[in-house]
């Protein structure tokens, strides 16, 4: 069930990039859902959506993390749920908030409430979301994921 | 201390942009207000991270709590928030 798979399993090796550099949100976003489109996750629309929710509201949820994602309207584009992260080492000024880490989200029909709300579960906790910020390699980042235990 | 019970309307459940946008009303009443979901877990509806965290489906039915002056004006206006739905905008 691709629903129960962990938040570590939705994120393929390949779809973490340490040392990503963002001139502007959109550039980040635009990178993030281009990581998307490569895993097979998402059609390219899915990046206009992307572009478009960040427009309307900004996906910057705290601890230097922000969640760029599609549009309801979009959710036709998207094949399959996926994680994508980007680690900002030098930040990018996202509306105001320092961003260091970018996760891109694609999730099939109500999956991205599930989604979510593990990966909040995740960033509750000050310790795993500082690991996540200073990862330096891939194993790292799987670590502070994949302490995906549900919140009591 | 002044609670209400709320379903939730956005069509999508309490996800990014509708929780993005409670948390900032939340935030923008300057008073405490506590959100606790069906299951029983309550966080500090200011929080985004708190508020994600409780993954809030559409027409589950959540409780807003605050104290205090003020208390009464901000759980109306965030039950007005959760009451309308956020995605259709």
């Amino acid at each position: 069930m691709t629903t129960h798979a962990s938040l570590a399993q939705l994120l393929a090796e390949s779809s973490i990039v340490l040392d990503a550099t963002a001139t502007d949100v959109d550039d980040a976003v635009r990178q993030a859902g281009a990581a998307l489109v490569a895993t097979g996750a998402v059609d390219p629309e899915y990046v206009d959506a992307m572009l478009e929710r960040e427009r309307t509201v900004s996906t910057y949820v705290g601890e230097g993390v922000a969640v760029p994602h599609g549009t309801l309207a979009a959710k036709g584009a998207v094949r399959r749920n996926a994680l994508v992260l980007l680690r900002l080492a030098d930040g990018l000024d996202w509306n105001g908030n320092d961003v260091r880490i970018v996760i891109g989200l694609a999730a099939v029909g109500r999956g991205h409430i599930g989604l979510l709300s593990r990966l909040a579960g995740i960033l509750l906790d000050p310790d795993r979301a500082a690991a996540l910020r200073t990862a330096t390699d891939t194993a790292e980042v799987y670590r502070a994921l994949s302490a995906d235990a549900p919140t009591p | 201390m002044p609670e209400r019970e709320v379903t939730v309307a956005s069509s999508v459940g309490l996800h990014a942009r509708p929780a993005s946008l409670f948390s900032q009303a939340a935030a923008g009443t300057g008073v405490t207000v506590t959100l606790t979901s069906a299951a029983g877990r309550s966080v500090n509806a200011a929080s985004i991270l708190g508020v994600l965290s409780l993954g809030i489906g559409h027409g589950e039915t959540v409780k807003l709590e605050a104290s205090g002056d003020g208390a009464d004006a901000a759980i109306e206006t965030l039950a007005k928030v959760l009451e309308t739905d956020l995605d259709k905008e």
